[in-house]
């Protein structure tokens, strides 16, 4: 490896690094560390993960062997843990192309040390979150005819209905997400290329796409790269708009609203920065990554949740205010029952988890304490899975003909895949983190001052 | 001259900075002589870097996205608009059989598919990608670490000394020519 010769003199604009100059070199070379033998914790992790998957596998395989009477959902709510998980996962996808394009496009400092990670956490959400339209059907052999393509069976995708659109929208979040996320990785990609040997030499080459830092391909990338951000940070709006119009556009008591679409995008944004902070923290610890990834970035994640948080209670405050003010009855009714009804507990785990646990955050001193960053990140997590549960089982176990009316809860099976689905998800981040540079190298290295010989002259 | 006779009578010189002021101040000198055809090579793209090689010209990579982006709305207008109008019997809510909002949203995420997939494939035109056959002095693997390049692949025999002489001049930490400028750093980390 090449030497880091950049002592400048100069200090790190990397606020929480050490307190001495940062190197082009010593970056590369803190950060390709993590690729190497893992640890044993490493190694728990993943056998963690890969057990939660495989309880969520064989749940899936009991579906498919006995049929969907094995899952809760039936008549009237014949979306249940299913879609909850769907919209919960495509919200965790979330927060990584906000922070990677329009943190970009806004120049955020701190970004750089975490939107790798985020955009990994986005991919991989998004993929898991694909997992569960297919698991909804039942009969997911035939999941293809989700999509459009001529055919003899006289169906067509009605693209005046949302779940066309629903599809649209995810299909075209996961493919510009990769796009994008693989498009940043190529120049760290070579950087791994460069030190190493054998196989894996070959295996990041083909990746690297013979990138080697010419003027040329560094002039195409960044033109390329802006407008990567522009395209992606109106889709990172449009998606979850999209999503909430499966419920908005439906005329079901607390679901037909147009403070949907915001209600729905801050709330993507609040439990996205949540499971930053709940991955980012254990994984800084596992790979020590401390120079690159601090409390800095936790902090200003923190922010962006009370910002989030802050519109979210805005949102249920004027879901109540708009029932009441519209004199509707079944409206009334719907949201009354959600407060008191059987689902009550549900409803208020969310307002404690999504309105009361972030405001401690005001204060900079717990907003700053690591054990309370993971503590109330990983409660805001709960409480947006149980909105969405709120959201969507509620309404539709409390529909107009209170004739239909039905209590449901989730069966083993239904919780075996939400389990599976959270180990599918950590199984894709911790491999990733072990083969590829989880904090972006090359975005580092634009922070550190440059090596200036003029300074070296100085002294 | 033929091609072959050129290469014949070209020799391929390297010059490696470990300071970027440096290594600007070679590039200037390098232009101010009227020299042209090096290639320049960095660890990170430096705007002070593309400006002193392009001059503020920009990346023509944004005539693919709008290409892209165009094709893609008018991809999706005519999906969703030929797909109803050859059944019209998905008519839902009384909606005309062409109708325009809820297309709008099919022709949006057609246009940001289409954009980024015709922004990719630029990126991939222009910056000559996939890379595997450049010039083996630009394969030097301190490119991609800490060091910046400037690279003649194909310098005239007659301009050699007054170029190496330029780059040493400009504080450059390692000059070489000929085959010499083939580096390999030892595999130390993976």
């Amino acid at each position: 490896m090449g030497s880091g010769t950049g002592l400048t003199g100069v200090e790190s604009k990397l606020p929480g690094a050490p307190n001495r100059p940062l190197t082009y070199g010593e970056t590369n070379r803190d950060i390709l560390r993590v690729l190497l033998k893992p640890s044993a914790m490493y190694f728990a992790a993943l056998a963690t993960t890969v057990t939660m998957m495989l309880i969520g596998g064989w749940a899936w395989f009991q579906q498919i062997f006995w049929g969907m009477g094995v899952a809760g959902i039936t008549h009237p709510t014949m979306w249940g843990v299913y879609i909850v998980d769907f919209v919960f996962w495509v919200g965790i996808g979330h927060a990584g192309t906000l922070i990677s394009a329009i943190l970009f496009l806004v120049r955020s400092r701190w970004r750089t040390g975490v939107y790798r990670a985020s955009e990994a956490m986005t991919v991989f959400a998004v993929m898991t979150a694909l997992l569960f339209p297919v698991l909804h059907l039942g009969r997911c052999w035939q999941a293809y005819w989700f999509f459009p393509y001529p055919n003899q069976r006289l169906l067509w995708l009605n693209f005046k209905s949302p779940l066309a659109w629903d599809v649209f929208a995810i299909s075209t979040y996961f493919c510009v997400s990769c796009v994008f996320f693989y498009v940043g990785l190529i120049p760290d990609i070579a950087s791994f290329r460069d030190h190493s040997k054998g196989l894996v030499k070959k295996f990041y080459s083909l990746l690297a796409l013979g990138w080697h830092g010419t003027s040329r391909q560094w002039q195409h990338y960044m033109g390329a790269y802006g407008f990567f951000a522009a395209l992606a940070a109106p889709l990172v709006l449009s998606v979850h708009t999209v999503v909430s119009w499966d419920f908005a556009m439906a005329p079901t008591g607390g679901w037909h609203s147009t403070i949907f679409p915001p209600y729905f995008v801050a709330g993507a944004i609040f439990s996205g920065c949540a499971m930053v902070i709940s991955l980012l923290m254990p994984m800084t610890y596992l790979f020590k990554w401390e120079k690159y990834v601090n409390l800095w970035h936790f902090e200003s994640l923190a922010k962006m949740c009370l910002l989030t948080s802050g519109i979210l209670t805005y949102a249920y405050g004027m879901e109540y205010f708009i029932a009441w003010y519209s004199q509707n009855p079944y409206e009334q009714a719907i949201f009354f029952w959600r407060a008191t009804g059987e689902y009550s507990g549900a409803f208020w785990l969310m307002v404690f988890c999504n309105c009361v646990a972030p405001l401690p955050w005001y204060s900079k001193k717990i907003r700053t304490n690591p054990m309370a960053l993971f503590i109330i990140a990983a409660l805001i997590n709960v409480g947006m899975w149980m909105e969405r549960f709120n959201i969507i089982v509620s309404s539709l176990a409390h529909n107009f003909d209170p004739a239909t009316w039905w209590f449901y809860m989730p069966t083993w099976v239904e919780i075996s895949i939400t389990i599976g689905s959270a180990g599918w998800f950590g199984t894709w981040f911790l491999l990733f983190c072990k083969t590829f540079p989880a904090v972006a190298v090359t975005e580092i290295k634009e922070m550190v001052p440059p090596p200036l010989k003029g300074s070296l002259e100085a002294k | 001259m033929s091609p072959a006779a050129a290469a014949a009578h070209s020799v391929r010189i390297k010059a490696v900075y470990n300071h970027f002021d440096a290594f600007l101040t070679g590039v200037d000198r390098l232009k101010r002589a009227g020299f042209t055809g090096f290639e320049v090579t960095a660890p990170l793209p430096r705007h002070e870097l593309l400006e002193a090689i392009y001059e503020g010209r920009p990346s023509p990579v944004r005539w693919w996205t709008l290409v892209g982006g165009v094709t893609g709305m008018t991809s999706g207008l005519l999906l969703t608009s030929l797909t109803h109008a050859s059944w019209p019997m998905i008519n839902p809510g009384g909606k005309p059989t062409v109708a325009i909002v809820p297309f709008a949203v099919i022709m949006f995420e057609c246009t940001i598919l289409f954009g980024a997939l015709a922004t990719f494939a630029g990126m991939i035109v222009h910056a000559g990608l996939p890379g595997f056959f450049l010039d083996k002095a630009l394969k030097d693997p301190r490119f991609t670490d800490a060091s910046f390049g400037i690279v003649f692949t194909r310098a005239s025999e007659r301009d050699q000394d007054r170029i190496m002489e330029l780059l040493n001049g400009s504080g450059a930490t390692e000059v070489t020519s000929g085959d010499d400028t083939v580096y390999e750093v030892p595999n130390d980390t993976l």
